[in-house]
């Protein structure tokens, strides 16, 4: 069977391979459709698609190690949140790992290092708002340079040798480009300590870099004020810039009205410190704007601040908008657009649309043209609630699409608490009523301790999908998403502790009346599923199959009040599950570690059938998987390579390949 | 008590993923099994170990585990222990996950050596002891009348085990 598998495999590459030099003309030269794995998401799309199929529903079970890579020693000390996705081309792995964010090459079959390169920030390095691993690199070749693309945590962007890691003198100063210099502002309070900083990976296509920019966790910031997320595109044979997009526009550009009061001079973020897509071949760039400063409230920030949680469309050689739709207006729920946008090739109706559809934390996929910008399926204002903090300004509508639906859920109410038991049940209502309770977009309270502590919501912060995103199958034109149902956020407002900050208002709970755990006697709020795994067809904007993914957490499956009781898998609240899509499966790992009677500790990896949602497979991991997975093929043999960690688990790569694989 | 830590479930990687896999994954795998094997030796076997339902620690630690919690790991992991989009939840299902059948030892090493990320391991061991208390507390663990020490060897003593034994 094993031998079939790969002779099939085998096939797949040698057609490719016979179409590779006539395609090499307008193609990039290395793509998943020749086994490699050039680019953070596969592709520059967002799509995590392969068409490898030596690995499948038949033998996926009986995946084995090929190798291991711990990171411990590429930092000054084990990191335990490995969040890359690594490079695969002609035979090399490339990735980031350690807390220093190490660049590293290891021989894609054995796993053997090949060479290992290392900044020392000091004080810069340990200032940056994004530290540790992050979350990858970008490649880039003209056929004879090759060339490693990455951010360091302080914010300087290298370019590296592919083949030795040293840095390519010609690019920048000595291979180096300072993020924080030449970025139409002045970082306060110095480029060292100043804060922004990216943990993406950066997207190289056509010549052009383009980087993301990033800003410490926003609940509660010191200051209203604050460095400004502008994005830029740089010529990756020099480090030259080339263009900066004001995020938040300068005056006299457009949307500079939309902050009123002049608050586009001092507010900051709304940067982009998830992933960008690109379409090489339309030239346009799409980016994930996040929150303006502030995440929950935005009083000092009145109107609809564009291009904050808007989608932007920007022309990848100049930098010039082309489209923009605000996903959120004034954004005050941290639905930061989290999501790599993913771009897809669809057809509705009879009618090819090059689309762009963005997974997010609300549980919702946007879906446009992506050369119009115009929806897919209409969007409709929908009245939303007004809240009552202090200087807040309320947007009265928010866009909602008619298709597809919401793929996790995103407002809270009574139905939706955990009822395994009467007596559960009970409990949960009686914890729910100290909170406001609404659909999405229910705004955030000030918080009291008699109640309400804060707004319960699922969505903000940790729900939906985040930062992993989606991925998307050009064969069946599906979005296979995971996402979470399971993790309330509380969106309660206190007046800061003098000193603390200059904002209004800040997150935080009112005099620990009633403060605690959102869990009832150590279960999720929640019904199950707490999370799932969902395919949704973007030719008929509906939801194809939603599984439950996860194995059912210890805590449900060993609790008291639940002995006896046969519950379906729950699954897990995972807003950072990724998913692969390769020929014939999705797969995606555990949120969490499980250990149930019969096997160890551990989090399992499980590959569906994509057609209909049926497990096909799984695969046991020592650790959850903490960033995303890939797959790619080397003389024959397919591997897929998976970061874990988490908990007291470092870092490590595991690369799994059936059997006697070389 | 129930739960006991057996140190195999520490080492379950390699083995767990394939029995087969020696003959070709020679260094890395040595390497995980040798640091696997240093771990038992920490980690023996203790027929009378505690779990974090056994009381332990106590109300006036778990204040001042929040006072610390708030001016120090607040601004991450949030006043509500939720976590956020870069920080990970310290209560609830996923927290409960990543710590069950782990000693509060594991928890305090994870925290004094990662912790804070812009300059690790600055805080000291009563601080990460204190903290530790609050989020037990959060999560529902009960108090009692000693507070949880901060030597290493009386800490691996002690379980966290998600469901109420």
């Amino acid at each position: 069977m094993h031998r079939n598998a790969r002779a099939l495999s085998l096939a797949v590459l040698a057609t490719f391979g016979a179409l590779a030099p006539a395609a090499a003309q307008t193609a990039p030269p290395f793509t998943t459709k020749n086994g490699e794995w050039p680019s953070y998401t596969g592709d520059t799309k967002g799509t995590r698609y392969s068409p490898l199929d030596q690995i499948n529903a038949a033998n996926f079970s009986s995946l084995q190690v090929a190798w291991r890579f711990k990171t411990d020693s590429l930092g000054p000390r084990p990191e335990f949140k490995l969040e890359s996705t690594p490079l695969m081309v002609k035979g090399v792995l490339y990735t980031t790992g350690g807390t220093g964010r190490a660049v590293v090459a290891l021989d894609a079959v054995t796993g053997a290092q090949k060479w290992v390169h290392r900044e020392d920030e000091g004080e810069r390095g340990a200032a940056a708002p994004r530290p540790l691993s992050g979350r990858g690199l970008a490649y880039w070749t003209d056929g004879r340079e090759e060339r490693i693309i990455y951010v360091t945590p302080g914010y300087r962007l290298i370019a590296l040798d592919a083949k030795t890691g040293n840095p390519v003198e010609s690019f920048g100063a000595n291979g180096v480009v300072d993020l924080k210099a030449d970025l139409d502002q002045t970082i306060s309070p110095d480029l060292t300590t100043g804060e922004i900083g990216y943990q993406g990976a950066p997207v190289v296509a056509r010549d052009v870099v383009v980087i993301g920019a990033a800003f410490r966790e926003g609940t509660a910031p010191r200051s209203f004020k604050n460095n400004k997320g502008y994005i830029r595109g740089f010529d990756v044979r020099t480090g030259k810039r080339l263009w900066t997009f004001h995020t938040i526009p300068q005056k006299g550009e457009p949307g500079y009205d939309t902050w009123l009061n002049g608050s586009a001079e001092v507010t900051g973020n709304t940067g982009v410190w998830t992933q960008v897509t690109v379409d090489e071949e339309l030239g346009l760039v799409y980016l994930p704007v996040e929150s303006p400063t502030g995440d929950y409230y935005g009083g000092h920030r009145p109107g609809n601040n564009l291009y904050g949680e808007s989608i932007v469309c920007l022309d990848l050689k100049t930098g010039a908008k082309k489209w923009h739709y605000q996903i959120v207006h004034h954004p005050i729920w941290d639905f930061d657009l989290a999501s790599a946008p993913i771009l897809a090739d669809i057809t509705v109706d009879r009618r090819p649309i090059k689309a762009v559809a963005l997974p997010t934390k609300q549980g919702i996929l946007y879906v446009f043209d992506r050369v119009t910008g115009k929806p897919v399926w209409p969007f409709e204002e929908k009245p939303v609630e007004k809240g009552e903090v202090p200087g807040e300004w309320y947007s009265p509508t928010q866009p909602i699409p008619t298709k597809p639906p919401a793929y996790a859920k995103n407002g809270v109410s009574l139905d939706d608490l955990v009822d395994f038991t009467p007596d559960l049940k009970a409990q949960a209502v009686a914890l729910a009523s100290k909170y406001k309770l609404g659909p999405v977009f229910t705004p955030p309270v000030m918080s009291k301790a008699e109640g309400p502590i804060g707004t319960l919501a699922r969505g903000p912060t940790n729900g939906g999908t985040n930062w992993n995103g989606g991925a998307f199958d050009p064969e069946t034109h599906m979005v296979y998403v995971a996402a979470s149902n399971a993790a309330p956020s509380v969106l309660g407002l206190v007046q800061p502790a003098a000193g603390r900050s200059d904002m209004n208002w800040i997150a935080g709970s009112a005099g620990g009346g009633g403060r605690g755990g959102l869990a009832v006697q150590g279960l999720p709020l929640f019904k199950p599923p707490y999370g799932t795994l969902s395919a949704i067809d973007l030719d008929k904007g509906d939801i194809a199959w939603q599984v439950a993914h996860g194995e059912t957490p210890d805590v449900v499956r060993n609790h008291e009040a639940l002995k006896g009781m046969n519950i379906p898998r729950t699954g897990q609240p995972g807003f950072l599950v990724a998913t692969l899509v390769t020929k014939t499966l999705v797969i995606a790992g555990d949120a969490q570690v499980t250990s149930p009677p019969g096997r160890e500790r551990g989090a399992m990896l499980r590959a569906y059938d994509k057609r209909t949602g049926t497990q096909v497979g799984e695969v046991l991991l020592p650790a959850a998987p903490s960033g995303a997975p890939m797959t790619y093929a080397v003389n024959g043999t397919q591997y897929i390579v998976v970061p874990v960690s988490g908990g007291p688990y470092s870092g490590e790569f595991i690369a799994l390949r059936l059997a006697g694989g070389r | 008590m129930r739960f006991v830590i057996p140190s195999a479930a520490r080492n379950l990687g390699p083995r767990s993923l394939m029995p087969g896999v020696i003959a070709v994954c020679c260094v890395p795998l040595f390497i995980v099994a040798l640091l696997a094997a240093d771990r038992s030796v920490h980690a023996p076997k203790r027929p009378r170990a505690k779990s974090v339902w056994d009381s332990v620690y106590t109300a006036n630690q778990a204040a001042r585990g929040e006072t610390a919690y708030t001016n120090t790991c607040a601004r991450c992991h949030k006043a509500s222990l939720a976590g956020a989009d870069e920080s990970p939840a310290l209560t609830g299902s996923s927290f409960l996950a990543n710590w069950n059948g782990q000693t509060v030892r594991d928890l305090h090493d994870r925290v004094r050596t990662s912790m804070p990320t812009d300059d690790p391991g600055t805080y000291g061991r009563q601080l990460v002891t204190d903290v530790i208390a609050y989020v037990f507390k959060v999560n529902g663990f009960p108090a009692g009348s000693s507070e949880l020490p901060s030597a290493a060897d009386s800490l691996k003593d002690i379980t966290i085990q998600s469901a109420k034994p």
